[in-house]
């Protein structure tokens, strides 16, 4: 027995086998200490965050937009309802606006009427509750008015910032770009938390409560037609438009990625978008592909329509057209 | 009878010298007290959109203004006046006898003739190619006399802007009519003060001055 090799006491010293503490195991130890902590502590932040109430109990336990059940739903849509009236000063008449069935929209836009007056891009501020007077703000629109010289459709050479003293100037054109509500969308591909889809209406949607705001879907876009939320929505009760829904247009939270639904808040109650009841010159055209005498067919059936970026294959819902 | 008509005449004077501002009717010293009652007044147009958008500016690209002596009280019985006053097929430019329509300068490119849209004897229509009246309330079928195509595309819903509701099963859609944004008498929209632009990074609000070359952002 004393020959077994697993009897025979070790040759390491005392001191290597209960090894006293040295400055440098007691930093490691130290460091390694404070990283649990610090990972702890972030952890609990959303219960931080529950205590002092910027986030409430059921949106710390929500489960994703689609798998939640009619009942959470309508609790979650009052508890974001009564903390947009507590922090914006306006209850809004929050609600979740479903796809009507046999719909699929699309849009249409004549760039030979468009006179690139911008009035689009700031009846979408209005109407998507962006903010819009703080001098810190980014304004957001989804709708970026580009304007491009005559004789090619060149995006390089376009710019967004034009301000000339009258539109349209004779020797330029304009063309707004929105969210073109691709068939085959890039940024709902590359979440990787699924908080972006398309909807059975072709809406591409995000639910702001599951973004983590990676902004993947940004760098994958290549309309530049989304949006990030660097800070807190700064809107005067009077700002305000009341008439709200999860998907599209509530007042977003900071952090959180945003883009153009077509006002599916209006236009899955039947009415236009904003950006099309607000156009002066008639540029745009919005319907419902899946009806053969709506307004987007006979664009479609009758108008030699332009794609933008077709070569990168997203199959947009949106298309362009020149036409007097 | 020629008192009256120097009495129209020159009351037409003076109201073409007036200030034509609007609301600026009953003032006028010289309007007669007997005036019909304006049958439509000069504003007057149907309602755009829905009464719940009120945060969004559907104004038309043509501001609605009426014509002067409208405003100065008269009615929209042009015969009133254009009995007396025979039909004359052009007038180059601002050249009229009178003060009155002066502000009418037609620049309808090819469509030079006042008698080409308004009728020679009832000034209160339009005149169709044969002769027929067309009535103030159907001008779309005035101008669908040269314009067919885009007639063809408003009837479909693709030419002009509609508001309201799109599923019509859903609410009422309104359609604005040609006249609405377009003046008549110079179709052409005109240029317009473009809303500013989005903020943006201050190096994209001042660009360098053309032939500089920006400095790289990140040294």
């Amino acid at each position: 027995m004393n020959n077994d090799p697993q009897n025979v006491a070790s040759p390491k010293t005392i001191e290597q086998v209960y090894r006293p503490i040295t400055r440098r195991t007691f930093l490691k130890g130290a460091a390694a200490s404070m990283v649990g902590v610090a990972g702890l502590m972030a952890a609990l932040k959303p219960l931080l965050e529950l205590e002092s109430g910027s986030v409430t109990l059921d949106e710390l336990l929500q489960r994703h937009y689609r798998e939640l059940k009619p009942e959470d739903l309508q609790r979650i849509l009052a508890s974001l309802a009564a903390r947009a009236e507590q922090e914006y000063g306006v209850r809004p008449n929050l609600r979740d606006v479903k796809p009507m069935a046999g719909v699929e929209f699309g849009y249409a836009l004549n760039l030979s009427r468009c006179i690139g007056c911008r009035k689009c891009a700031h009846a979408c501020l209005a109407e998507n509750n962006q903010s819009r007077d703080d001098e810190d703000d980014i304004e957001m629109s989804y709708i970026r008015v580009l304007e491009l010289n005559q004789g090619a459709i060149n995006l390089e050479t376009s710019t967004a910032y034009f301000d000339p003293e009258t539109v349209p100037q004779p020797d330029k054109y304009y063309m707004p770009v929105q969210c073109q509500q691709c068939r085959e969308s890039p940024c709902t591909k590359v979440c990787p938390v699924q908080a972006t889809w398309q909807e059975a209406d072709g809406i591409v949607v995000v639910d702001y409560n599951w973004c983590i705001g990676c902004r993947y879907c940004m760098a994958a876009c290549p309309y530049d037609a989304r949006r990030f939320n660097y800070k807190k929505p700064t809107l005067k009760p009077e700002q305000i438009n009341p008439n709200q829904s999860y998907l599209s247009n509530r007042i977003r939270p900071k952090g959180v990625v945003e883009k153009c639904t077509f006002c599916l808040h209006r236009t899955r109650e039947g009415k236009y978008p904003a950006c099309l009841e607000v156009c002066p010159t008639g540029a745009r055209v919005f319907g419902n592909l899946l009806d053969p005498n709506s307004e987007i067919n006979y664009i479609l059936n009758h108008k030699r329509v332009y794609i933008l970026k077709e070569d990168v294959g997203t199959q947009p819902r949106f298309y362009y057209f020149f036409d007097k | 009878m020629a008192m009256a008509m120097c009495g129209l005449s020159g009351w037409l004077w003076l109201a073409g010298q007036s200030d034509h501002a609007p609301g600026h009717v009953t003032d006028n010293a010289s309007v007669p007290v007997k005036l019909p009652v304006v049958a439509r007044p000069p504003a007057q147009q149907p309602t755009v959109g829905l009464p719940a958008d009120a945060h969004l500016d559907k104004t038309p690209p043509r501001a609605t203004r009426g014509l002067d002596l409208v405003k100065a009280g008269w009615t929209y019985n042009c015969m009133e006046c254009h009995q007396l006053f025979p039909a004359r097929w052009h007038y180059g430019g601002t050249n009229r006898p009178l003060n009155e329509h002066k502000d009418i300068v037609l620049d309808h490119g090819n469509n030079r003739f006042c008698l080409n849209c308004h009728h020679p004897t009832n000034r209160n229509v339009f005149v169709d190619y044969d002769g027929a009246e067309i009535a103030q309330a159907d001008v779309v079928k005035l101008c669908a006399k040269c314009h067919g195509t885009i007639y063809r595309d408003w009837q479909a819903g693709v030419h002009g802007r509609q508001n309201g509701y799109w599923q019509t099963e859903l609410g009422p859609k309104t359609k604005l009519r040609c006249i609405q944004c377009h003046d008549p008498h110079s179709p052409k929209f005109k240029e317009m003060k473009p809303l500013p632009p989005l903020r943006y990074p201050a190096r994209a609000a001042n660009p360098p001055p053309a032939g500089q070359v920006e400095p790289p952002a990140h040294p």
